[in-house]
């Protein structure tokens, strides 16, 4: 389906088709990968809204990428739960074993890795989360074994321009 | 009208009584205490309550409340900045919080003398500062758009920019982006900030984040003079302020008149002014003389040059008016034409049409509609662009918006307006049309809006009018929006000096004299091959034309902003201009036409401005002719082939041509 | 007092995330029982049961709803609204409700539209929570098959949808007004109120939002009926409440609690108390938007009043606890640099004032401040308090002051010392906030310096 037709799909669900921005932001950041202008722009063009006014709810939320992101995205609580139980060092043993720093992408583009406020796991932290997936705790003996489960599995944002069009 | 429940409360010790519903910031001005505001803006919409500068204290409520979101109730006891250590503490804080990332370049910024966060700063502000981090610096000033600068470093994040953008434009251009302390103001991708109505923005800003590139660093507010006027541009005729400076207009704001504007302004009204200034406008008068081409002549030269070749053009003159003239203008020229000239022959560029009167109404009236139709084929917004707000303002309020037109809510063929108010009224409409014709009789309140070039349109609108009972049962009214200023003045001053309508320019052969008024005739067809036949061509216009350049004569013509007079607008309100700046020549038409019309032995009435606005103001009615009603197939919705419907873009005009910036 | 399993009674021996089981062990038969209530009796006995809600703010479940405008008195739908945006930092209860018991959940939700007549109900589930958006999907989808959810549920005549909202990853979303707003396909940014919900809210029409936990638990108010909920717990505190423990404890998890069981028997008896030999300093009763409560402070019993009593907030229910090697500067400073992430920029103090605080904090820690700034940071703490449009400034700017007021002496040694005492020992050190997930503020050319 194109992504025009799954927004509308999408905006059936609402009496008022406006609620339908985020759900459709987040349909076509799975399409791109992150959100481009030409992918806001197709919001926009769906919902009957202006680009700006797409970019700016876009650029409200941490879970919309207006930049390029990896392949994958590992995403470290360091919020207080956490933190008291170690998240600095589960953080550092990404940053050590992915050679990036956190709010960095591998030079390969596959992984980017950042921080993120509280997860919401906070009693079974240090929480990280693959590809959208919690896994706590992570301590930072899981990180190696993390890292070639995740190299091996399909990425969660497609190569550019691979599903669009289909 | 019911007068309205009042209500009673204390307001730092003073008793007021204000009616129901009145906003507390309101109240408290009217008992003669200044509640410091940034954000709010009742002309956006609901409060935002966000800057939070308007703290006050209120008596049983245990924290300081944003007054600008409260309405007065009976008994409450307020206490402002001024009588309460504990709002004054708050309003220290804010004004605090909002100097910690503002530049304080006062001296450079446009803004300065005129800015209300310099004023209050001034006032409440903290004398040092306590803040020992660097400050938020951003990129600037960035180009928001060929006409508006933004310097992000200044803004304070009160929304209104984008509000109105959202809220009152419907633009949906302006936004804010990001969150918390790294919110900015941008557009899509640094696109230009490209619509209709652009620079309210830059009035509603309250610090100098928004300034206009065309004033910026044009004048200091000590050196400037602001004249209270009225638009040319349009039918709409919005109140402005023409701010001067050294006799030159600098800068165009709005003058709120809430019947009609509510303040705002086109892109065109508020940015066109430098036309004035243009290096092709005609300064002076200019006579042809044989084998030597033009020359620049004087006053009385010019006087005597129009004489000679008026006596010798006999009664065969034909006058083009514009529809921008003043009345007073207008009145001069028709008696000099009509009474000294002898001669009845006028193109004149709208109908006068009494029949809408009946149903006359103020703008602000549409905004309570509960049904606006708007029929024709141009858009409103490039006709009379204010009424598209009044529009939108009305469907924001719940309104049903119907427009008829090839691309429009109900889609016809070009050109159906007359049929679609005749179907609407007929015994069985047709079906598309039956279901709209019930709500226009059921909805009570109803705004009914022509939008096209058709002398028939405002009889079509009344006669639609008078069979949905508006004025009877129903109440708002009927619009008929001409294609220029002040059309309807004109040809009430054409009628005025004579007797009757007068006749049209004969179709063929020689005439003595043609008089072209104003730049608008100067470009219409009709005027060049009248131009073709004449033995004597007076032109007055301000730019030169493919007429002038057959003109014996041409006078230096005038703007709305460098004459006096009176202009009647689409409501049939009649408004002062005022003159902001001399004309170029130190005479202007009126003046002219009234020396000129002495010399044929005519007395132009006087004094003018009221006695004509008066007249103008009520036309007197003359019987409407029936109405022809076309043939009801015409209404089929348009079949797959194209139909041209042209227009007169908003952004065109001699005027707008001449200013680089509004051509993008 | 002290545990007691109501909401997640069964729980433990079902797999409660099927319809069949959950109807085995009695699920929907308090929907059945609503069906045939009026509406009003439904709210009676939300009345009658004192539930608060659960989500931070405490307001009575019942008295909210029974403000809504009955349907014959308005001419807009109503609509039900689900806060399950969960995002208070140490708060993780309302999660294991969606994983675990989603068709109470649901149950729940149908009571609640019932009693408001809600044409549509909404759950709005913060964006991170992928997994548990799809447990309660797949719950929602079964439970539409059997018609439980739709059109004229179980024969009553009552229709009502249920819409799953996902969020995209903003705390503020979480304030019921922010919420509606982002709900509504806008930024997530807080409404002045009044109006309230209940009279405009979603879409401008009466509108009742509670927290997952709050509806989770009305089906267990209407099988044991609300005077008997009532009993449980204490005066103003009814009934049990789950508790999101974290920290530096030995048994960290989420626990139902009947409220008015003391924080010490929370974090010894039940959490196993503070591990590795170190020794409790701090806990944070509510999430970290509360006061701080010292090691002294033990002893209050977890429900509201008593905790107001302290001068704290049960807030989200998330008891973090904080071991001795925790340098209170740094506490402060994360938790700071987590109200100035997630502010919305929408007014003034929070925006600008949030700020502040984290600058003149990064100075106490790094040992720049003078004498004067922790003066200065109480005072601009007072300037946002109670100056904002929405409760978030406050979140910032009250536990911070509550560190500076119990742990004074460790801001003075910082000052004194010009350092960190706990320099290369704290268990925060080192942990920054996010780095700014948008980089949008660098390309417009903007440096926002903390
Ligand atoms: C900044 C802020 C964040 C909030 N976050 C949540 C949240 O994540 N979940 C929640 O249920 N309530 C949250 N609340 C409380 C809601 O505004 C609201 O009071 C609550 O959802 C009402 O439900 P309840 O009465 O059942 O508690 C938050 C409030 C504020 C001020
Ligand atoms: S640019 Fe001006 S009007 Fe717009 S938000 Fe900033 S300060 Fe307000
Ligand atoms: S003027 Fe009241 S909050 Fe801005």
């Amino acid at each position: 389906m194109e992504l025009y037709d799954e927004i509308q799909v999408i905006a059936e669900r609402y009496p008022v088709r406006r609620s339908a921005v985020l759900p459709a932001l987040r349909a076509a950041q799975e399409r791109h990968g992150w959100l481009p202008p030409e992918a806001i722009r197709e919001v926009a063009e769906a919902l009957e809204l202006t680009p700006a006014y797409c970019l700016a709810v876009a650029s409200f939320y941490d879970m919309f990428h207006l930049e390029p992101v990896g392949r994958h995205l590992i995403e470290v609580c360091t919020n207080v739960s956490c933190a008291l139980r170690g998240a600095e060092q589960t953080l550092q043993a990404f940053e050590r074993e992915l050679d990036v720093r956190a709010g960095g992408t591998t030079p390969d583009g596959e992984v980017t890795l950042r921080t993120v406020e509280c997860f919401g796991g906070c009693s079974w932290g240090p929480v990280a989360a693959i590809d959208h997936r919690y896994r706590e705790p992570v301590k930072p003996g899981d990180v190696a074994g993390i890292l070639e489960e995740l190299i091996a599995s399909p990425a969660l944002a497609p190569e550019e321009g691979d599903r669009r069009g289909s | 009208m019911a007068t309205p429940e009042l209500v009673t409360l204390v307001i730092d010790g003073r008793e007021v009584s204000v009616p129901k519903g009145t906003g507390v910031v309101e109240t408290a001005l009217h008992a003669g205490v200044e509640i410091p505001v940034f954000c709010y803006e009742p002309r956006l919409g609901p409060p935002l309550g966000a800057c939070r500068m308007c703290l006050v204290e209120v008596e049983g409520l245990p924290k300081l409340q944003a007054a600008c979101t409260l309405t007065a109730q009976d008994g409450m006891v307020v206490r402002t900045a001024a009588t309460s250590a504990v709002a004054a503490d708050g309003q220290n804080g804010v004004l605090e919080f909002i100097l910690l990332n503002h530049p304080l370049d006062c001296p450079d910024c446009d803004k300065g003398g005129e800015c209300p966060l310099q004023d209050l700063t001034f006032r409440y502000g903290p004398g040092t500062t306590r803040m020992t981090f660097p400050k938020r610096t951003f990129d600037k000033p960035i180009p928001l758009s060929p006409l508006i600068a933004l310097d992000r470093e200044r803004c304070i994040l009160c929304y209104r920019c984008t509000r109105f953008s959202e809220q009152v434009a419907e633009d949906g251009q302006l936004v804010a982006r990001e969150r918390g302390a790294s919110s900015f103001i941008t557009t899509f991708e640094s696109d230009p900030y490209r619509a209709h109505f652009t620079g309210n923005v830059i009035e509603l800003c309250p610090v100098g984040a928004l300034t206009s590139t065309v004033y910026r660093f044009r004048a200091r507010p000590w050196e400037i003079q602001n004249v209270p006027t009225v638009c040319g541009l349009c039918p709409a005729g919005c109140n402005l302020w023409a701010t001067t400076r050294e006799g030159k207009v600098a800068r165009i704001l709005g003058r709120n008149h809430p019947e009609l504007d509510g303040g705002w302004l086109c892109d065109k009204g508020r940015f066109a002014y430098d036309h004035l200034r243009a290096d092709d406008r005609i300064r002076e008068p200019i006579r042809r003389v044989r084998r030597r081409g033009f020359e620049p002549a004087s006053l009385a030269e010019a006087l005597d040059a129009a004489e000679e070749g008026l006596r010798a053009a006999g009664d065969s003159v034909v006058v083009a008016f514009s529809g921008g003239e003043t009345v007073e203008q207008a009145e001069a020229l028709a008696c000099l034409v009509r009474r000294g000239l002898g001669s009845d022959a006028a193109i004149l560029p709208d109908d006068l049409d009494s029949s809408l009167d009946a149903y006359r109404a103020p703008l602000s009236a549409i905004a309570e509609a509960g049904i606006c139709l708007v029929v024709g084929d141009e858009p409103v917004v490039e006709r009379a662009p204010i009424v598209d707000l009044w529009l939108r303002a009305a469907r924001r309020a719940g309104a049903e918006i119907v427009t008829i037109h090839p691309a429009g809510s109900i889609p016809v063929p070009p050109g159906s307006a007359a049929a679609v108010c005749e179907a609407l009224r007929a015994e069985t409409p047709p079906e598309e049309l039956r279901e709209l014709a019930r709500k226009l009789r059921e909805a009570g309140r109803v705004a009914l809006v022509w939008s096209q070039d058709d002398p028939t349109g405002g009889r079509h609108l009344a006669a639609l009018a008078a069979a949905i009972q508006l004025g009877g049962t129903a109440t708002v009214g009927a619009y008929y929006l001409p294609r220029t200023p002040n059309g309807r003045g004109v040809a009430a001053a054409w009628r005025t000096a004579g007797e009757g309508g007068g006749s049209e320019p004969p179709a063929e052969g020689e005439l003595g004299a043609l008089i072209v008024c104003g730049d608008e005739a100067a470009r219409d067809p009709r005027v060049l091959d009248l131009a073709e036949r004449a033995r004597f061509v007076l032109v007055s216009s301000m730019f030169m034309t493919e007429v002038t350049g057959q003109a014996h004569l041409v006078l230096p013509g005038t703007s709305y902003l460098e004459r006096d007079g009176t202009t009647v607008n689409l409501e049939g309100r009649a408004q002062r201009q005022r003159r902001a700046v001399q004309p170029p020549a130190g005479f202007d038409e009126l003046e002219f036409f009234t020396r000129l019309a002495e010399r044929f032995g005519v007395d132009v009435p006087a004094p003018r401005h009221t006695a004509a606005s008066e007249r103008a103001a009520l036309p007197p009615p003359g019987a409407p002719e029936p109405l022809e009603a076309p043939p009801a197939e015409r209404l089929a919705p348009p079949s797959g082939g194209f139909a041209l419907a042209r227009y007169h873009p908003l952004f065109s005009g001699a005027a707008v041509e001449r200013i680089p910036q509004l051509q993008f | 007092m002290g545990r007691r399993t109501l909401l997640f009674e069964d729980a433990d021996q079902a797999d409660l995330t099927k319809l069949a089981e959950y109807e085995r062990v009695g699920g929907y038969r308090s929907l059945r029982k609503a069906l045939r209530m009026t509406p009003a009796a439904v709210i009676d006995e939300l009345i009658a049961s004192n539930l608060r809600g659960r989500g931070g703010a405490g307001f009575p479940m019942g008295r909210k709803a029974s403000f809504l405008p009955k349907p014959e008195q308005s001419s807009k739908p109503s609509y039900l609204v689900v806060n399950a945006d969960e995002s208070e930092p140490g708060t993780c209860k309302d999660r294991e409700i969606l994983l675990r018991i989603p068709h109470q959940l649901l149950e729940g939700v149908l009571i609640a539209s019932y009693a408001i007549q809600a044409e549509t109900a909404f759950v709005y589930i913060r964006g991170e929570y992928l997994t548990e958006f799809e447990v309660l999907q797949a719950a929602l989808e079964e439970a539409t098959s059997r018609g439980l959810v739709g059109g004229n549920i179980l024969g009553s005549g009552y229709s009502v949808s249920v819409v799953l909202h996902r969020g995209a990853g903003a705390y503020i979303c979480g304030e019921e007004t922010g919420l509606l707003e982002s709900l509504e396909g806008r930024r997530g940014q807080p409404r002045t109120k009044p109006p309230f919900p209940a009279i405009a809210g979603l879409y401008a029409s009466p509108t009742l939002i509670n927290n997952v936990e709050t509806i989770a638990t009305v089906p267990r108010i209407l099988a044991m009926g609300g005077e008997r909920y009532a009993e449980l717990g204490v005066e103003n505190s009814a009934g049990t409440r789950l508790f999101s423990l974290s920290g530096n404890v030995a048994r960290p998890g989420n626990y139902e609690l009947e409220l008015g069981t003391t924080l010490r028997e929370l974090v010894y008896e039940i959490g196993g108390g503070v591990p590795d030999g170190r020794s409790l300093k701090a806990v944070i009763p509510g999430g970290s938007s509360v006061p701080v409560l010292s090691a002294a402070e033990l002893d209050t019993p977890l429900d509201f009043d008593s905790m107001a009593r302290a001068g704290s907030m049960l807030g989200s229910g998330a008891v973090i606890v904080i071991d001795d090697r925790c340098c209170m500067v740094q506490l402060g400073l994360r938790v700071a640099q987590f109200y100035q992430h997630e502010s919305c920029g929408k007014c003034t103090p929070c925006r600008e004032g949030v700020r502040w605080l984290v600058s003149i904090l990064r100075r106490i820690e790094a040992g720049d401040a003078t004498q004067g700034e922790l003066d200065l940071l109480l005072n601009v703490c007072d300037r946002i308090l109670g100056k904002c449009l929405c409760p978030l400034g406050d979140a910032a700017a009250m536990p911070v002051a509550s560190y500076v007021a119990k742990f004074r002496d460790e801001y003075q040694r910082h000052i004194d010392g010009r350092g960190c005492p706990f320099r290369g020992s704290s268990s925060l050190e080192g942990v920054l906030a996010p780095v700014d997930q948008h980089h949008a503020h660098l390309r417009a050319g903007i440096e926002v310096p903390v």
